[in-house]
């Protein structure tokens, strides 16, 4: 009996939290289109978020793409079928690894720094001087990182495609052996548009949910270090258990038919 | 009795945190251009007050008033238009960590009453000022300040907009001597400057002498006695007598520990 309890309130707890969380969302997406907007604020968020994560990003994306024509080399070799290398390095990247594995890596990189920042700010009332300073904690802070995020990561996963393809065509061209033209032109016949924009779509749907993360825990942060610090936890691994999560949902919403 | 309006009034204040009964059932009033110093031992719930009624926090009910107008439940514009009147200090001054001293001090300025950068510059150095902090300080950051220094930052912050009702939560505490003569000097200033009416919490009895023309008591969740601040010496009040002699007997200490009876 008090085990059917204990998942019943397990349950009713997690309703609760996804209720703060969806008032939560709302609300800040409510501040993103209401003026007064923080035009400074978001050209800074978009810098850390976009600008600075390219390193990241870009050796992310080139290593997966060398490893993947590796790969993909070995296992069609076996039955002569290696000129489909260069297509399954397009269509992998851009449908599925960039997005992806930069959605993971900007949720270590973006969602942690969100997260114990915003909650360094509750700790110390900095949250709480903002609204005696007749400023909206949700237009001020959340809001600019919640849009800079959704801009961002879309610009970011297109620069990956970019780079992934190319360390495809790295590995393809000078370990094994293709004809570069032959190789380049393998990769553009079977890319379809909808690819490449399923992947961006991707891409804005986890920064949306990177920055919501991020600025949820750190904003509901409690009691001093320690708080902000498992704070930061859960935002990159709620972020990274969504991402893994609703890329499934998106792959099935467009390519399942 | 005073013929002053009211500016800030409460009435049967309550809040709790879970079966922590902080306030209970307090009421206060506020005339206008009074400044009034809170005192009462640490964990009295000083804080609590203040943050419900700057609008931090709701109270499980009763009724705040400024300038006759209810504030429990405001949210958004409305109360970000009563906000706009409010300086408020914090116990740890609560300064933007990402922002150079000067865009603190500025901050209302800029984002309440849409003053320019460099207008609004010019403003938050002449604060700095006022507070005794030379230009040089303007682009530094609050971590590369003292804390007595932050404190004065976060007093130049409070009052830059001139509002009419000032908050300071502890101004004195956690600074030395010294700097904590001058930051009660420093309000005094700036209080009797803007006309403002101020409200100090702090259980520095030093302090509440220096700043405030009168002293409320608060124990166990309640205002048990108000009066002038030069009555308190013979105030009749068992608690008051106890609290300025410094002689913590059980009855507030208990208290202090947030175990006396509900
Ligand atoms: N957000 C909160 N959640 C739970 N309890 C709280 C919260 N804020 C304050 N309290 C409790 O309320 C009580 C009063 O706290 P408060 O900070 O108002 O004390 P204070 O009178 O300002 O003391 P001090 O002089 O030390 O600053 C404390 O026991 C504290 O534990
Ligand atoms: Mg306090």
């Amino acid at each position: 009996m008090s085990f059917v309890a204990t998942i019943g309130r397990i349950f009713l707890s997690f309703l609760a939290s996804l209720g703060r969380l969806t008032i939560f969302a709302g609300l800040s997406a409510s501040h993103i289109v209401r003026p007064p907007y923080y035009p400074r604020l978001l050209l800074r968020q978009i810098i850390e978020i976009g600008y600075y994560s390219l390193p990241v990003i870009g050796l992310t994306a080139v290593f997966t793409g060398m490893v993947l024509a590796l790969q993909s080399y070995t296992g069609f070799a076996r039955f002569n079928a290696e000129g489909a290398v260069a297509t399954v390095v397009v269509l992998s990247i851009t449908r599925e690894l960039a997005p992806v594995l930069t959605g993971l890596m900007v949720a270590g990189r973006i969602g942690a720094a969100m997260a114990a920042e915003i909650g360094t700010m509750r700790v110390t009332e900095q949250i709480d001087a903002l609204s005696t300073l007749a400023t909206n904690p949700y237009k001020y802070l959340i809001a600019p990182r919640l849009l800079a995020a959704l801009i961002m990561l879309p610009c970011c996963v297109l620069i990956a495609d970019i780079i992934g393809v190319f360390g495809g065509y790295l590995v393809a061209v000078h370990k094994l052996g293709f004809n570069p033209a032959i190789y380049l032109k393998n990769s553009w016949q079977f890319l379809e548009l909808v690819d490449v924009v399923s992947g961006l779509v991707k891409a804005g749907v986890f920064g949306f949910l990177i920055a919501l993360m991020g600025c949820y825990h750190g904003f509901h942060s409690k009691g001093g270090a320690q708080g902000v610090g498992s704070a930061t936890t859960n935002a990159v691994v709620s972020a990274s258990i969504l991402i893994l999560g609703c890329n499934y949902l998106i792959t099935e919403a467009f390519f399942s038919r | 009795m005073n013929e002053h309006p009211v500016k800030i009034s409460l009435r049967g204040l309550t809040k709790s945190f879970g079966k922590k009964h902080v306030l209970r059932n307090l009421d206060l009033d506020i005339f206008q251009g009074d400044s009034v110093a809170i005192i009462g031992p640490s964990g009295t719930g000083k804080s609590v007050l203040l943050k419900n009624i700057v609008g931090i926090q709701t109270p499980d009910s009763g009724s705040i008033k400024i300038d006759s107008e209810e504030v429990v439940g405001l949210t958004g514009n409305a109360r970000d238009r009563v906000n706009r009147n409010l300086g408020m200090l914090f116990q740890g001054a609560a300064l933007f960590d990402s922002l150079p001293l000067w865009e603190n001090v500025s901050f209302g300025l800029m984002s309440a009453q849409g003053l320019s950068r460099s207008d609004a510059r010019q403003k938050a150095i002449e604060r700095l000022q006022q507070v005794g902090l030379d230009a040089g300080n303007a682009d530094r950051f609050p971590a590369d300040i003292s804390a007595g220094a932050q404190k004065r930052v976060g007093l130049a912050r409070a009052i830059a907009t001139k509002p009419e009702i000032l908050f300071f939560d502890e101004p004195t505490t956690g600074i030395d001597p010294v700097m904590g003569d001058v930051i009660n000097k420093l309000i005094v200033k700036c209080v009797k400057e803007l006309g403002a009416t101020a409200l100090t919490i702090t259980h520095d009895m030093e302090s509440a002498r220096r700043i405030a023309d009168k002293v409320a008591m608060m124990h166990a969740g309640k205002i048990v006695w108000v009066g002038d601040v030069d009555k308190i010496d013979d105030s009749g009040n068992e608690i008051v007598d106890q609290f300025i002699h410094g002689r913590l007997d059980s009855h507030i200490s208990n208290a202090r520990l947030g175990t006396s009876a509900a």
